[in-house]
């Protein structure tokens, strides 16, 4: 126990000496010089409560921008406003949907703008390190005004689909979730810096963590959208490929496969106890029994029959599969292979 | 003592140091404190974290009330060694099958409830392990406002509980019972613990209301900078309590005070509840609380106060004011009261009309098999006293038979043929049934017809100010000068239902009075709780076109639209005093009956609806509460909208709505 603390704040120390420490820079000179570098984006929207607007951050001197990937952009009439005021139309260069990501082009020559170098000016940060928001939230900078600041702690820097579905989002990577109030509308490519200064991350869109039914602050780390920003900039980016949909909705196996059947699924979160087992089957080789409540698959929390049969349904054939049920005040560990066979013909599954 | 507490300890006295060499403005603070600072908050998480706890739970509701339960994993907090651990209540709410904690060091084990606090919304867990590491609590003499509070949770996927920082907003917050801070408060750190700037922990997060108490109340203020913890120090003196298994109830007297500016008015009992501790101790209508335990009242809030702390099973002592006497009591208090049941005459007084200035209620109609019909009161009487109290109007009389209890006797002087006479009746509960026949008053149209008349006939148009638009009927003869009754219809998912409910209803508005209004969900396929507002709005917009009386204000729903229905009674129990529900249980728990806000129900369901045995609990549940409840079945029918001898019941029940 007391190693874990010790590695654990060791951690912790390791991320204050890193660039947040080492810039001993005032705050004052941090803002001025981060929202230099930030940028007003105007564009489609304005109905149905949209906002038609958002924020983007310079990435190069001759006019380049990265925002969030949204409806906004969804037009040809792109408006983006420098720090100083200049109002310059923008074309979209490229964009990554899965990482809500998009970079514009500024129309206009010789440009020579301050801009973020992201290999350079970049950081990292863990919970609790404070941290500065800059985003055109809300559209409260009108005019030639400059973006606004809000302030907090990084709270956590952590996965943001735990599971699949938890939220509503395409990102699904590792993301910094502030205690800030940071994602509000317009506030979407907005950056998240130290107070000295250094770049974290991209401020997502507004979000909804489907567990917990609240909205989620959060950033996209720079470490993850850099590469396809300085490809999408030099022209060779190609956007990922999506896997194909419906994949999901094959179930690949069933409960039955493994001769487990669990109680009838009536509620909306019935849990998933084992009603009977099948004799001679992997459920009684593994010693599973009546009554046993399956928690976890592979790892998973399973909150219910319906992703109980989720979970199954999404295994890879072969393997093994790792369940722990509870069993009266017990946690029992049991392991089943899974078959080589998948129970659904393979032809269901192409599109 | 661990190194990293000695680690925290370093750093707090360096931060004193700091702090003393030179003024400090926060915000404007010289980088190397800022950066000290920042190291001071990581460290007293890391302090902390090994009592944190990761709680996951397995099945239970989807819902509860108008808030959607999560299945994110929420957080708890270690108290002994022993295995036990401290959550927010509001972790549970969804009655989960299953409860599962991992600890700091990654160890499962499935959790068992043990009991709950549900004055300070805390639920202790117990699980099978032993040598935990507990935490050190603040001394509540310690408590700063402006000190640093930083708010821990374990709901991500993380080796380091998820924080925000914030400072500690104010002390004896929702009547005494917790510290407020600005920390970001929600979900993902209910349940974890608020520790200072060395790691010691001031309190658990908790969601918490100053204006309602229940399971879900303060969730709606999640991240806005007001968040509540309850202090730890009060946490351990209750522990030995709960960890028995004892549920701790907040503390009840049965009383209910005059209403008024509660931060200006003295507190003036205004009601007694029957059985209740006060009335045992002798507690009158009339009295003035002046002081509770000491603590001098004098205005209706102070009462709150003094009370919010107060368990069930503590004894309290009370000081009245009656008259120039003061009086001293010792009361015990209950976590539970007698539900209120209203008493009846069994009469249907007359509706005014406008400008009528009438003293005392006009008799309508005598209900069959009533305690009026028992006394021999008729139709036309005039009720001007009930036991020596004048009677002004229904509101009146409505107040005085509500503070009799039923099977007490009352003696109503009535006017007859400008004779007045005294009858004794002895007063009932009100009946389940529906009289097969209630004389409709049918209002005939206004002679000559007034300029200026609102929209009658069938309306369907957008509410301006909201995404949304209703339909309405209002009978074509509308008069002004009557009072019209006000049918809500709360549509299905999927289907408005529109022109059948037009067509059945249409003669049961002009017969007995009514106005029909079919608010339309912003999706057809089903309501949405965000909707609420939107039909407050709408009633509160019919009431301004037209003359509605506020005592047959009905929801009617059929099927899941009742969910929603249901729920809009519970939450504006001010503007409904009727819900009419067609084939589909109560799935909420009705909030307790209040003889100032009162609520019938009609419920009706084909015997032959898988639901039937579901609506029949439903009515068992409501009569527990008192709340006047009726019952149709449909023989042979399956899940239908009710035909039409149902209809009519259902109006002839909303024209029996004020009776008294």
């Amino acid at each position: 126990m007391r190693v874990g603390i010790l590695v654990l704040f060791g951690l912790a120390l390791l991320e204050l000496t890193g660039p947040g420490a080492a810039v001993a820079q005032s705050i004052h000179s941090t803002i001025q010089r981060v929202q230099s570098r930030m940028v007003k984006v105007f564009g489609a929207g304005g109905i149905r409560r949209l906002h038609a607007y958002s924020t983007g951050f310079l990435v190069s001197p001759t006019g380049h921008v990265a925002t969030v990937w949204s409806h906004v952009l969804d037009t040809d009439e792109l408006t983006v406003v420098l720090a100083d005021g200049r109002r310059i139309s923008a074309k979209v260069l490229g964009a990554e949907p899965q990482l809500d990501l998009a970079v514009l082009q500024l129309k206009a020559d010789g440009l020579e703008l301050p801009a973020w170098n992201l290999a350079s000016d970049s950081g990292d940060a863990g919970p609790g390190t404070r941290v500065l928001g800059f985003s055109n939230m809300f559209k409260v900078a009108t005019g030639d005004e400059k973006v606004s600041v809000l302030h907090g702690v990084v709270a956590t820097k952590a996965p943001l689909a735990t599971r699949r579905g938890s939220f509503e989002t395409a990102y699904e990577g590792t993301a910094f979730i502030v205690d800030a109030v940071t994602n509000n509308p317009g506030a979407g490519g907005g950056v998240l810096t130290t107070r000295g200064g250094r770049l974290l991350g991209m401020i997502g869109k507004e979000l909804r963590n489907a567990e917990t039914n609240t909205w989620v602050n959060y950033a996209v780390p720079i470490s993850e959208i850099r590469k396809p920003i300085e490809e999408i900039i030099a022209g060779r980016y190609r956007a990922r490929q999506r896997e194909p949909e419906g994949v999901d909705e094959v179930a690949r196996f069933r409960p039955l496969d493994f001769g487990l059947v669990l109680v009838p699924d009536v509620l909306f979160r019935t849990p998933a106890f084992v009603d009977r087992v099948q004799p001679g089957s992997a459920a009684a080789r593994a010693g599973l029994q009546p009554d046993d409540l399956v928690l976890f698959v592979n790892g998973d929390l399973i909150q219910s029959c319906r992703v109980l049969k989720q979970r199954l349904g999404r295994l890879e054939a072969g393997g093994v599969l790792k369940m722990t049920v509870r069993r009266g005040d017990r946690l029992v560990p049991a392991e089943l292979p899974v078959p080589a066979k998948s129970s659904t013909p393979s032809g269901e599954k192409s599109r | 003592m661990t190194w990293s507490q000695s680690m925290a300890r370093r750093i707090g006295t360096m931060l004193v140091v700091l702090a003393v060499g030179g003024a400090v403005v926060h915000g404007q603070a010289p980088a190397d404190l800022e950066t000290k600072e920042e190291q001071a908050f990581k460290a007293a998480a890391v302090n902390v974290a090994p009592s944190v706890v990761r709680i996951q739970t397995v099945g239970g509701l989807d819902r509860v009330g108008r808030t959607l339960t999560g299945t994110g994993a929420t957080t708890g907090l270690v108290v002994s060694a022993d295995g036990f651990v401290i959550s927010s209540a509001f972790n549970f709410i969804s009655k989960p099958a299953s409860v599962l904690v991992t600890l700091a060091d990654g160890r499962r084990f499935p959790a068992k409830i043990v009991a709950n606090d549900r004055a300070r919304m805390l639920t202790l867990l117990k699980i099978a392990a032993d040598g935990l590491s507990t935490v050190s609590p603040v001394p509540r003499k310690n408590f700063r406002v402006g000190q640093w509070a930083i708010a821990l949770g374990r709901t991500y996927d993380s080796p380091l509980p998820n924080l925000s920082v914030g400072i500690l907003s104010a002390l004896d917050r929702v009547w005494g019972r917790a510290v407020q801070t600005d920390a970001k408060i929600s979900p993902a750190n209910y349940g974890g613990p608020l520790v200072d700037i060395q790691g010691r922990v001031i309190g658990v997060l908790v969601p918490l209301s100053q204006r309602q108490s229940g399971q879900t109340a303060g969730v709606e203020w999640y991240d806005s900078g007001i968040g509540f913890a309850i202090p730890m120090v009060d946490i351990l003196s209750t522990l030995p309590r709960l960890k028995t298994g004892e549920d701790l109830l907040p503390g009840l007297m049965g009383i209910t005070l005059k209403r008024g500016d509660v931060y200006a008015v003295a507190a003036v009992i205004d009601r007694v509840r029957f059985n209740s501790p006060a009335e045992k101790s002798g507690m009158k209508p009339g009295d003035v609380i002046a002081s509770i335990d000491g603590r001098e009242i004098s205005r209706l809030v102070q009462v709150r106060h003094a009370l919010g702390n107060k368990y069930a099973g503590e004894t309290i002592k009370v000081v009245v004011r009656r008259g120039d006497k003061k009086v001293d009591q010792q009361i015990q208090l209950v976590g539970k009261l007698e539900p209120y049941a209203p008493a009846y005459l069994g009469i249907l007084p007359r509706r005014r009309l406008v400008g009528d200035k009438t003293v005392g209620v006009t008799v309508r109609g005598i209900l069959p098999e009533s305690p009026a019909s028992q006394a021999k009161l008729l139709p036309g009487d005039r009720v001007v006293r009930v036991d020596g109290t004048a009677v002004a109007d229904v509101a009146g009389l409505l107040d005085i038979i509500s503070r009799h209890r039923i099977g007490e006797t009352v003696k109503v002087q009535v006017e007859r043929r400008e004779a007045r006479q005294t009858l004794t009746a002895t007063l009932s509960g009100i009946p389940p049934t529906v009289p097969a026949i209630i004389e409709s008053a049918i209002i005939a149209a206004p002679e000559p017809k007034p300029a200026n008349l609102p929209g009658t006939g069938r309306i369907s148009e957008d509410l301006a100010g909201h995404n949304h638009n209703f339909w309405a009927y209002v009978p074509e003869t509308y008069n002004p000068a009557h009072g019209y009754g006000l049918v809500v219809w709360i549509h299905p998912g999927g289907d408005t239902m529109e022109a059948d409910i037009h067509d059945l209803w249409k003669p049961i508005c002009e017969e007995r009075g009514l106005i029909l209004v079919g608010p339309r969900a912003k999706k057809v396929s089903g309501w949405n709780l965000g909707e609420a507002g939107f039909v407050e709005a709408l009633v509160q917009e019919m009431q301004k076109r037209y003359r509605i009386d506020g005592r047959r204000i009905v929801l009617h729903s059929y099927s899941d639209g009742a969910r929603f229905g249901y729920h809009l009674a519970f939450r504006y129990r001010s503007l409904f005093r009727g819900v009419a529900v067609s084939s589909e249980p109560l799935r909420l728990s009705p909030p307790e009956n209040r003889p100032e806000l009162r609520l019938q129900f009609f419920l009706s369901c084909g015997d032959k609806d898988n639901l039937f045995g579901l609506v029949q609990k439903s009515r068992a549940r409501l009569e527990t509460m008192k709340y006047p409840v009726t019952l149709t079945p449909v023989a042979g029918d399956g899940h239908n909208y009710p035909p039409v001898p149902v209809i009519d019941a259902m109006g002839r029940w909303i024209d029996l709505l004020d009776r008294i």
